[in-house]
């Protein structure tokens, strides 16, 4: 459950750091502390997509 | 639903439920005007007429009375018995209208018997006048004829004058009556509409205003940044639930700051 959330986290991270996993956060109000907890549901995942691409679009900051 | 189109929605029924207001108090004063208008038309003017046929058949017998007294001067007598047919004539139309409008079924009865009276008094009194003028002025042997014939007719007219009066309450009454109940529902509807659109509008902020007040002590906790146990629920599709939706990201976001401090400080201990 949600565990794929977790490399979303890591992905983002690796490539932009703290703020890009704040951005993330953000955008999808799933904290990393609890993405492992959360349900792995299309909506959630859509939603870490699409936040993922956006932040690769215009950045973290 | 969203709350700009929920206010939107509220005023536009506000608009519609004062121009429905004002179309039926508007009908409700048209109806009411009409019936005061029916009424002036009708009984009203029938009483007036009544009334002017009364005095007139009281001038056709003081003519006749005008004749006996001053009718041996032959210029008076002429005058006085042009008068007399005049106000024959004038009672006869007056009565005849009054009997084509009049509806009530009593006062047309009591018409018919006064029209049939007054024609058989006229005969009377032409027997009369000739008698009068045969007798060369002779007023005792006219007014014998004559005599106490106008009681019935004038008995029968105050009947009808009475009876057109007491309808002409009636109908005053029933008219009054009419302008009270319509008052009253004209009252009833516009006090309902306006008393189920302030409840609409009362839930409609008191809504707003209990979903904003929570949102806002979440804001103030996110502020201080003591997230501790801090959920945000929203509910419902307006723009105050967008707004708690950024709320939560805000939260996360600073839930994740936290996390990373934390573990930042893990590893270098």
């Amino acid at each position: 459950m949600g565990a794929q959330f977790a490399s979303y986290y890591e992905k983002v991270g690796s490539e932009f750091g703290i703020k890009g996993r704040m951005k993330l956060a953000l955008l999808t109000a799933i904290p990393s502390s609890s993405a492992s907890t959360e349900d792995d549901s299309p909506a959630n995942i859509q939603k870490f997509e699409q936040a993922v691409a956006q932040i690769r679009k215009t950045g973290a900051s | 639903m969203k709350i700009s189109t929920k206010l939107a929605l509220f005023y536009v029924s506000v608009l519609a439920v004062f121009c429905l207001l004002s179309f039926g108090l508007t009908a409700v004063l048209r109806s009411v005007t009409a019936g005061y208008g029916a009424l002036l038309n009708s009984p009203v003017r029938q009483i007036d007429e009544a009334r002017v046929v009364q005095v007139d058949f009281k001038k056709q017998v003081q003519e006749w009375k005008d004749i006996l007294l001053r009718g041996h001067n032959p210029d008076d007598l002429i005058i006085y018995t042009k008068q007399f047919h005049t106000q024959e004539d004038r009672v006869r139309m007056g009565a005849q209208a009054l009997y084509a409008q009049v509806q009530d079924a009593e006062t047309r009865e009591l018409l018919g018997q006064f029209i049939a009276a007054h024609a058989e008094l006229g005969q009377k009194y032409e027997q009369a006048y000739q008698a009068y003028v045969a007798g060369n002025a002779d007023f005792k042997a006219a007014d014998k004829i004559v005599r106490g014939r106008d009681r019935p007719p004038t008995d029968l007219f105050d009947t009808v004058v009475q009876r057109l009066d007491t309808l002409v309450g009636q109908s005053v009454r029933a008219q009054e009556q009419s302008a009270r109940n319509a008052r009253n529902a004209a009252f009833g509807i516009a006090g309902g509409l306006l008393a189920l659109m302030g409840v609409i509008g009362f839930l409609l902020v008191r809504d707003i205003v209990h979903r904003l007040s929570r949102l806002k002590a979440v804001s103030d906790r996110l502020a201080l940044a003591d997230i501790s146990g801090l959920t945000i629920d929203v509910t419902g599709r307006d723009e105050i639930a967008e707004f708690g939706n950024s709320m939560k990201g805000v939260h996360a976001a600073i839930q994740e700051l936290l996390h990373l401090s934390s573990t930042e400080s893990t590893v270098k201990v």
